[in-house]
Formats: C-alpha cells, structure tokens, sequence
C-alpha cells in the first residue's frame, strides 16, 4: 500500500523549511517577549501582525496561478507555498496576539477563522493526499467523476441484459436485492476510512445465490457479481471525489470572512 | 489544387509487368505477385514544381519514376544525434545515480537515436546538402525512410511533368518477399549509402576508421523480421552481432517458467558483441515486436574486424564488463520488468513524450486539463482518461511517437515535425479535416472537432487536433506546470533508465 506517502510530505525540504522557520519565530518571540513586555499594538507584536496579514493577502492570492496569469513558477509551487506559508501565518497570528487569548469580539472572530481556515486547509492536505491514495490502491476502476451517474446508468443496462436471460431465481434475485440499489450512485462516508468498505457484505448474497442455481446460471451470477462490484467501486469513486471537491466549502468561505475582519481590524488599528 | 490531394488511380497489371521492379520475379510467379501488389500501387501524376516529398515528413512509399524527372534538394538538417528535449522542463529529470536502473541498457548498446539524423540514401543518389540532383525515369526513391521509418531526408519536386508509381508499404514488403532481385538491389544501395551512416551514430563505431567501415559494409547481411518472428534464442550459441535498422525488437530472459522482458531496441541500437567476445551463449531472446529490419555481421567477421581495431576491442571489454556486472539485475527486479512488458503491449515505446499521471497523488482536480484549454483557445487537446496501469493513468495525449505513423498520408501537409524536435503539429489553417491522422493514430490520440462551420453538403467541419507540447507557451506544457500536486509527468520511452526509475 502507498498509504504511508500520506504521512510523508510531498516535498521534505519545503516541510523543513518551514519547520525551521517557525522555530525562528517562536526563539524571537520568547527572546523579545523576555526582554520587553509583549503588546500586538507595537515593535515585535506589529511586526507579526503585518507578517500574518501579508502571508494571509499571499494566501488568498492562490486562484491566480493560472496559465493566463503568467505565473511565476509552477502550480505544484503555488500549492506547497499555499500550504506551508498558511500554517506559517496562522503562527505569526498567535505570536501577534502573544498566545494569550483575546479580549474584545473582533479578536476572537479573528483567533478562530485564523485557526478554522487553517484546520479546514490542513483537512484538505490530508484529504488530497489520502483520497488518491485509497482509489489508486484500492480500485481497478477509474472514472471521471462527471461521468459517473452515465457510467452506472451504463451498468443498469448492461445488467438488464445479462439477466433477462435468467431463470426464476436469478431474476428474482435480481430484481429484489440487485437491481434497486444498482440503479444510482450510492455515495457514501463510509468510503473515506476503508475504499473497500463493506463490499464483502454487499457481495454475500452474490455468492449465496449462486448455490442454489444450476451451472448454467451460475455463469449470469458471476457476470452481475462483477457488474456490482464495478458499481461499487464506481459508488466508492463518486464518494471520495465528491469530497475532494466538496472540502472546500469548509475553507473559502471561512478564508472570505477572515480577509474580510481583517481588513476591519487593520482599518480599526490605522483609524484609531 | 495541391497534387498530394489528387484521386489515386490504381496501377494497372500492363503498366507493372515491364517495368524492372519486377523483373526479378520468376516469370511464373510473376503475375501472381502482380496482383497482390497492384492494390498497393498507384500512378500519380504531377505539374512541374509539384512537392511529392518534402525534407523531414514521414511517408509510407517508395516512388518509381515512369515518366519526367524529379530534383532533389537537401538542406543542411541539424548534426545526428542532437536529443531534443520538450521545453519547460517537463520531462522527469534523469534519476540519482542510486535510484537508477542502468541495467537493461547494460544488456544492450544504445545508438543516439534518430531524431534529426539525415538519411541520404532514402534518395538514389549522392544528394549534397544545398545543391540540386536530378532522377530520371526509371529511378526509384523513398524506399528506405518507407521500410526503416526514417523521416523524409531530402525534398522532393517535379522538374518536369511527372508520372510516377507509388508503392505502398505492405506493397513494398511484398515485393521484398517476392523478388530476391529486388531485395538486393534495396540492400545494396542500404549497403552503399546508408549503411556508413547508421554504423557512425552507434557510439561504439564512432571513432573507427573508414577502413572499419567499408570492412562491414562488405560483410555485413542484412536481415527482415516479422512481427513476433524471434531473432535469436536465449542459449543458443551467439553467432552474430547485429543492429537495428528499423523497427522494435524486445530483449526478454527467462526466469523459471515466465519470460521477462528486458528491455528493447529500436533504430541504432545493437546487441551481441559481448556474448561474441566471451564465446558465450546468447543470454537473452530478441524478438521482433514489429517488421524490424537487423545489419547482421557473423561472428568470425566481428571477431575479425574487432581483432584489427585495438581500440574498439578495448572499448568492447570496458564496455562489457559493466555489463557482466548488472546483468542479473532485471531477473531479481520483476516489477520493472512488468512495466517494460506493459510499455511494449500498450505501444508506448513509441513515445518520445508521453503523459503519465500518477493516480496515487491525483485529486482528479483536472487542472492538467483546464491548463491545456487555457493554453489552446479554451479547446483541451487531451481528456484524463485512458489506459490505467497499476497507479498510472495514461490519458489520450499524443505520444509524439518516434515514427509518427500519424504524419503519413496527410494529403495536404499539414502534420508536421520539424526535423530535431519532438512535437508533431498540426496547421489548422492547412488541415482538410480528411481525419486520415485520426484513423492512422494507433493510440486514438488525435481528435476530430467540430469547428462549427458547415460544409457546402452541410456536413460540419471537423479539424485534426492533438495536444502539441504547448508550442506557444515558453514556459512548456501547462498540463504539467498546472497540476498542484506534480502528479502529471512527460516521460520519453526511449529513456528506460527514467521511465524505470520514475513508474516504480
């Protein structure tokens, strides 16, 4: 299995970067904060605050790396600065506010869109990094997650085919345990944990049929037992790419906001 | 209207039958074989000034002239050997010397390649770059780039008004089965003025001297295989050394009862002289996996000619005692072996720059795709879908196929490759959307889109559009510089240390 790939980061040396980095931050942070009493408003304290308010603009500057912008440098390194600058950010927000917890509504709404933005982006790390891995590792089939509902409908058909050629029992069969729940993507969460999820379970009954068939017929059963499988396999595919594209609801909007009270609190801060 | 595009008027068995293509055939066979081939042989005619080949295509024929004459003009092309390499960066860098599995090449010798490599004989006299040389009826021209896939070296054009016949390839491989005459008379002039030329771009012959040369050509036979006809047997006793004209052959060991592929050659590569030095037997089994056409030279001859030459033998040792020391490397590595297999059977051993997306990384984000449509008007020139093998997934991109069989037939010209590059384009603007690109991709990679404009029989246009490595874009192909997670890469099949290293 390629799941360990999950715990490695993709490029170490940016990782270590970063790690040192923030290490640097905290060693300033706990040598100013012992020499000097430590205010957000000034010196080092403001300093952090314009550090995490131009690495969360860097941030929201992401769309923009597109072939029609002219970026500078590839995709894979907007998304590693993406990732490991945000986390860097959300560090510089909590040395600003020298890890103490603030007072009025403004801070706190910043504190936790600051951490939720960052915990949703870290989610969405870990997502994109596990998905790929479970569906290469665990499926034979690949699909174009748009080509999915098709690609069943597809199978319905195929299906309907195969098993008008059946006898009682297989029709029977087919048309009470098979047929309802091959009908449409099945999505589910269960998918996430284990790619293989319970397809041991939804195939029992393939197998339990198959006894009380003659040979014959026991052929059709096996061809719809494949059928289902690729169902499955196409259900587990429609799960885990639709996360992969529904995650980020948990961190625009929330990225929106944090932009949005910042430009508050900076405005507030020059203003008064 | 362009000559190329004009009705193709089927020979008849009269015209063929005097003409001295046939001549060696035995008399009895001969309208037999006559009637097999007609079907392959076409009279074209052209106006003065007409193009019929032009420097750097690829064409499927061979021309004998019936009536006029052609000139022959070649343009200085770039120096044999020069690798090209897609811009941008793109292809996987080469691996650490670590992480590299040299041993497959070990087991073979590499030639340069031939991209770029200008082949004269293709034309039946002694072309110099920058003048013109005129063929008169009866001459034929054509044959070697048709047989060995060699791009077109020189151009082409109707000095006068011109009849010409135009073999077909199976046309002209039947007439080679058929006609011993004819084989040699094809041989022999492979033999006179190619056969130098090919022995130089292999770099153990780069340095010897003209007398090696001639030596070879002498001795030398030259050798046509059918696809799957083995070449040679792993344990039987080496008797020759021999080079690839043309073609792919897989160099396979057995291990128990399985038949391990070890790699494979291709144009200018060789095989055996190891095996003739040490008296071994051959240590693995050439297959042709596809017409290949082999220089043979006996081992008494190798020997012979290695002896006379200090300096080759010398280098041969060295040479070979690196390779003694990896051979085994592919038995105790089966997996890579397994991908060498699955390049063979999926044909992409063709490939010069082939996408390969890692599924394992992959979110299915389709940036890759959205690159390529930003980079071409909006149209993507490949879908994310295709072949998948174990974590790979290769989509219907085109491969840049070393023989771009794509580039033979196009009526109008409008598929290229410039001679030294890696892309093959298409000229919209000189495209007929005839699809016969489309319909000769063995890989399905070039597709026919509706333009929106409609024909004067009301049918749509359709155009020929594959991806072109993002020719316009400086920075390379956007379907790798877009993906987030550097999951999509370009790999050339010609280079199995990369492609080992990079697909375990």
């Amino acid at each position: 299995m390629r799941y360990g790939q999950v715990l490695r980061p993709k490029e170490p040396g940016n990782a270590r970067a970063t790690a040192v980095a923030a290490a640097v931050l905290l060693l300033v942070f706990v040598l100013a904060g012992a020499r000097w009493p430590w205010s957000p408003k000034r010196g080092l304290g403001l300093f952090f605050g314009f550090l995490a308010t131009a690495l969360f603009v860097f941030e929201m500057a992401y769309p923009f790396r597109r072939p029609k912008a002219r970026p500078l440098g590839t995709a894979k390194a907007w998304a590693q600065a993406h990732v490991y600058l945000g986390t860097i950010a959300l560090l510089a927000v909590l040395i600003h506010a020298g890890f103490r917890l603030p007072k009025g509504a403004l801070g706190w709404a910043l504190l936790l869109l600051s951490a939720w933005t960052t915990a949703s982006g870290l989610v969405g790390v870990w997502l994109q990094k596990w998905i790929p891995a479970a569906l290469a590792e665990g499926l034979r089939v690949e699909a174009l997650y748009e080509r999915i509902p098709g690609l069943v409908d597809q199978l319905v058909a195929e299906a309907d085919a195969l098993m008008a050629g059946a006898d009682e029992v297989g029709e029977r069969f087919y048309r009470t345990e098979v047929r309802p729940s091959l009908g449409r993507p099945n999505p589910s969460w269960g998918f996430l944990l284990d790619v293989r999820a319970s397809r041991d379970r939804a195939l029992e009954p393939f197998r339990r049929v198959a006894d009380f068939v003659d040979p014959a017929q026991k052929a059709l059963i096996d061809d719809l037992m494949s059928i289902y499988t690729e169902k499955i396999e196409l259900d587990a595919h429609y799960s885990l790419q639709g996360i992969l594209r529904r995650w980020l609801v948990l961190h625009v909007p929330t990225a929106g906001m944090l932009m949005g009270l910042l430009a508050v609190h900076v405005f507030a801060w020059a203003w008064y | 209207m362009n000559p190329r595009l004009q009705l193709l008027v089927p020979a008849e068995p009269e015209q063929l039958r005097g003409l001295p293509l046939f001549a060696g055939i035995p008399e009895k066979a001969r309208d037999k074989v006559i009637e097999k081939v007609r079907r392959y042989i076409h009279v074209v005619a052209f106006e003065p000034g007409d193009i019929v080949l032009r420097e750097g295509e690829y064409s499927d024929s061979a021309y004998c002239i019936v009536d006029g004459a052609v000139e022959v003009v070649l343009t200085a092309g770039p120096a044999a050997g020069a690798r090209p390499e897609v811009r941008g960066g793109a292809h996987v860098p080469p691996p650490q010397r670590a992480g590299a599995r040299p041993e497959a090449e070990a087991m073979v010798g590499r030639g340069r390649g031939t991209g770029g490599t200008v082949i004269l004989s293709a034309m039946p006299a002694d072309v110099v770059p920058g003048q013109r040389t005129i063929l008169e009826a009866g001459e034929i021209f054509g044959e070697i780039g048709a047989l060995s896939r060699y791009p077109v070296s020189a151009t082409v054009r109707a000095e006068t008004r011109l009849t010409l016949l135009q073999i077909r390839l199976p046309g002209l491989r039947m007439l080679l089965a058929a006609s011993k005459e004819f084989k040699k008379f094809l041989d022999e002039r492979y033999r006179a003025r190619t056969m130098a030329r090919h022995l130089r771009s292999v770099p153990l012959f780069e340095k010897v001297d003209d007398q090696f040369v001639e030596r070879v050509k002498e001795k030398a036979e030259l050798l046509s295989f059918e696809p799957g006809q083995v070449i040679v047997e792993e344990g039987s006793p080496a008797d020759s050394f021999y080079l690839v004209r043309g073609g792919y052959v897989k160099v396979s060991v057995r291990a128990g009862s399985a038949d391990l592929a070890v790699t494979y050659l291709r144009k200018g590569d060789y095989a055996g002289e190891a095996a003739l030095l040490l008296d071994e037997a051959w240590p693995f089994t050439l297959q042709a996996l596809e017409h290949v056409e082999i220089v043979r030279v006996g081992k008494d001859d190798f020997k012979a000619l290695a002896a006379r030459h200090p300096q080759l033998e010398e280098s041969l040792w060295a040479e070979m005692v690196a390779r003694l020391k990896l051979r085994g490397a592919a038995s105790r590595n089966p997996v890579s072996s397994e991908y060498l297999q699955m390049a063979m059977e999926t044909g992409l051993i063709h490939g010069e720059s082939v996408l390969l997306i890692d599924l394992s990384t992959c979110t299915r984000c389709d940036e890759c795709v959205r690159g390529c449509a930003d980079a071409h008007g909006g149209e993507p020139r490949f879908i994310r879908e295709g072949q998948k093998y174990r974590h790979w997934l290769v989509p219907t991109a085109c491969y840049q196929c070393t023989d771009p069989v794509c580039m033979v037939d196009c009526p109008t010209g409008a598929i290229t490759r410039s001679v030294g590059t890696l892309e093959v384009t298409i000229n919209e603007p000189t495209c007929i959307g005839c699809s016969n690109c489309a319909n000769r991709c063995p890989w399905g990679n070039i597709i026919m889109v509706e333009r929106g404009e409609k024909r004067p029989d009301g049918k749509p246009v359709e155009l020929a559009t594959k991806c072109d490595l993002c020719l316009a874009r400086p920075e390379g192909p956007a379907c790798v510089q877009m993906c987030p997670h550097g999951s999509a890469v370009r790999i050339s099949f010609k280079d199995l240390e990369r492609v080992t290293a990079t697909l375990r």
